[in-house]
């Protein structure tokens, strides 16, 4: 394929929703990107959406629904912030311990997994529960709450999700793409049982994959608690809603995957969702209706993907 | 030998009855059984587990109620429907509870239904019946009566606190409107009692619409509150719904920040929806509970009117069931179950919301301690109708 043929290809969808969102923006009197806070809403939620479906993906690939992630965002943010607040520090402080924290927590998810040897849903599950229950416990129920807090509230810029997006990208290229783990981690993917046979140790691969989606998860759970300065609680798998924010973005960025790297195929796919939110946001769309959106899109896209060779052939004639 | 056995026996079973008539005597000579010595079992069902109003009346029942009473409380898990509560009665009813305060009311009419086709005497926490619903089940006999905000109060809550920024002299407001596009009553009443207040301030109407009309209005627009001038008065965002995603925090930002928005007024939740995305001067009014978070909000400025429930409120409430289940229900002067209102402690001021929440979170010397609770067991409807409507926290602590 050609370059220019895979920069098309990689950039169709996402541009396409940019050029689509800005029309009905614009035929509504609104501009999409007009002020400051738009901007930032857009870095954010493509930030957000990234960081989970990085998170998401890399077990998912391996065929471990990881159910746990929403909740290790949240305690790894309660704990987080709790020791931020208690040592009077700063964002970045609460930024290194959440990822810290959030890795163990997921080292933790996937070490009962490897350890138990139960279905990952089942384990995953499970952890969420006791995760969402150790942040109801530490906190009383009554979550943490920083709204008056300036210091912390005041990450929320461009810039600031800006590198955290970056960082998260480059970590995931280096590690995926350019270690050995990242070549034993795409042969267990690809095939397992051929892989284990060939000398790859599966579980300290599976370990490694948790750790990192844990603690791109840690990320994500500052980057929401940061945002408006509350962490609310969840429990009864409350917290696993966010992961769905990121079905969408994966379904696109698989697909953008064919021309580019996958992980630049979610990053696209991440952006295209933050256009659509900023979309709802800027025109005020109430949330019924966007859910109908968003639900209609997902399985437009779902329906495209499954007939992709019936259509082709269809065009040809 | 056998002579002076048989005179033994003989001797021991007339001791034997002498005792038993002795016992039996003694029953009968005025001195009741104590109701209070049997641990009485009483079921809550919660519709929220982890919002700090819910923390906080759990808090007051399992913390200082079980302290100083002989009773023992079972929670319900988050009910979500009208299955799931009905499936939390079975619950409280295997576990042989003998009362349930509810704070739940996805299906009251079913929950009422069910505790007196089981004869378990049931109340309402936190919230009243309808019109309707009362005349229905007031004669039941297992259905104890209700204490909460009547939607009225809910309204007329809504309308104190938009008035208060009216009165000084603010005209461009953001709402945040929580459930009320998921039809939820109170929400709807509160936000009714805020658009009535800008419609008499601003000498115009909502959408053609004034004062308790516009409760009808917002139920026929799906629940939503639409910006718009009302007369000289403006409301310039909206935001409802609990959507925690990316779209709905983007709103509140929006809102928030809006330069044409110089008060944000909420139905609840302000202190975790709009305080976070605030910019400094504006105002910010929210009807929830008194927290230690709410207190340091207002100290720091960020929240400026505060409509709080109170967490020992339910504790009328508890005495009544306990008072049922004593054998002492209390009954209007018709034999009708109680529907009594209780409205909302409001602070102005961060010393006021400190003072509040010292009381309220206390679990030694709380609201309505037992002392003043005793007093209503077995009272009579009138004088627990006199405690029950002097809510004020200046009325309690008198």
């Amino acid at each position: 394929m050609s370059r220019g043929k895979r920069i098309a290809g990689a950039l169709a969808i996402p541009a396409g929703v940019l050029i689509v969102c800005m029309l009905i923006s614009m035929s509504c009197g609104v501009s999409l990107f007009g002020s400051p806070l738009s901007r930032i809403t857009f870095v954010r939620a493509g930030a957000n959406v990234l960081l989970v479906t990085f998170a998401l993906s890399i077990n998912l690939n391996s065929g471990r629904f990881d159910f746990s992630i929403g909740s290790a965002a949240l305690l790894s943010s309660v704990i987080s912030s709790m020791i931020t607040l208690k040592l009077n520090a700063g964002p970045v402080v609460m930024l290194i311990l959440s990822v810290v924290i959030g890795g163990i927590l997921g080292l933790l998810s996937g070490f009962v997994y490897v350890t138990v040897k139960l279905p990952p849903i089942i384990v995953s599950l499970g952890m969420a529960l006791f995760y969402e229950g150790m942040a109801f416990t530490l906190t009383g129920g009554h979550g943490v709450s920083f709204a008056s807090n300036t210091a912390l509230l005041g990450f929320g810029t461009v810039t600031n999700y800006l590198l955290i997006s970056a960082a998260a990208l480059i970590l995931m290229i280096a590690v995926f793409d350019h270690t050995s783990f990242g070549y034993e981690y795409k042969a267990l993917v690809s095939g397992q049982k051929v892989a284990v046979n060939t000398g790859i140790r599966e579980v300290p691969n599976a370990l490694i994959c948790y750790l990192i989606a844990g603690a791109l998860m840690g990320a994500q759970g500052f980057i929401s608690a940061t945002n408006n300065g509350a962490i609310t609680m969840s429990l009864n798998f409350g917290s696993i809603s966010p992961m769905f924010m990121a079905f969408l973005p994966m379904f696109i960025g698989g697909f953008i995957g064919r021309y580019t790297s996958d992980k630049v195929g979610y990053l696209l796919g991440a952006l295209t969702s933050a256009t659509i939110s900023l979309t709802y946001i800027r025109l005020d769309i109430p949330s019924s209706t966007q859910q109908i959106v968003s639900a209609l899109l997902m399985v437009t896209f779902l329906i495209y993907l499954n007939n992709e060779g019936k259509l082709k052939q269809l065009l040809k004639h | 030998m056998m002579k002076s056995l048989r005179k033994f026996l003989v001797l021991q079973l007339s001791l034997m009855m002498a005792l038993c008539l002795g016992a039996c005597s003694g029953g009968g000579s005025g001195q009741a059984e104590d109701p209070s010595a049997k641990t009485v079992k009483i079921g809550v069902l919660v519709s929220d587990t982890t919002s700090a109003e819910a923390l906080a009346f759990r808090s007051y029942y399992e913390d200082y109620i079980k302290s100083v009473y002989n009773v023992e409380f079972m929670f319900s898990d988050e009910l979500k429907d009208a299955a799931a509560e009905q499936s939390a009665i079975d619950n409280f009813i295997a576990n042989n509870c003998q009362g349930i305060i509810s704070m739940a009311s996805a299906d009251r009419p079913a929950q009422i239904e069910k505790c007196e086709s089981e004869k378990i005497y049931y109340a309402v926490a936190t919230g009243t019946l309808t019109d309707e619903q009362y005349e229905t089940y007031k004669g039941y006999e297992y259905y104890v009566g209700a204490i909460g905000p009547d939607l009225s109060i809910e309204y007329q809550t809504g309308y104190d606190m938009a008035k208060y920024f009216l009165d000084q002299g603010y005209t461009k407001f953001g709402m945040f409107t929580g459930a009320s596009v998921y039809f939820t009553e109170m929400h709807i009443y509160r936000a009714a009692g805020m658009l009535a207040a800008m419609c008499d301030a601003g000498n115009g109407t909502y959408n053609g619409v004034t004062g308790m009309d516009i409760v009808g209005k917002i139920m026929a627009d799906g629940g939503e509150v639409t910006t718009g001038k009302i007369g000289s008065i403006e409301l310039n965002g909206v935001v409802s719904g609990y959507d925690f995603d990316d779209a709905w925090f983007g709103k509140l930002a929006a809102v928030a920040n809006d330069p044409e928005v110089e008060v944000l007024l909420a139905v609840g939740s302000g202190q975790v929806t709009f305080a976070g995305f605030k910019p400094e001067g504006k105002m910010l009014g929210d009807i929830d509970c008194y927290t230690a978070d709410s207190v340091g909000l207002m100290e720091a400025g960020t929240l400026n009117y505060l409509a709080g429930k109170f967490s020992a409120s339910i504790g009328p409430i508890f005495a009544a069931t306990l008072s049922a289940a004593y054998g002492k229900p209390i009954r209007t002067s018709e034999g009708n179950a109680f529907a009594l209102s209780q409205g909302y402690w409001v602070a102005k001021d961060a010393e006021t919301a400190k003072k509040y929440y010292e009381v309220d979170s206390s679990v030694t010397d709380p609201a309505y301690s037992k002392e003043q609770l005793d007093t209503l067991i077995g009272a009579s409807y009138d004088d627990f109708a006199k405690f029950v409507s002097a809510y004020s926290f200046d009325e309690i602590k008198k």
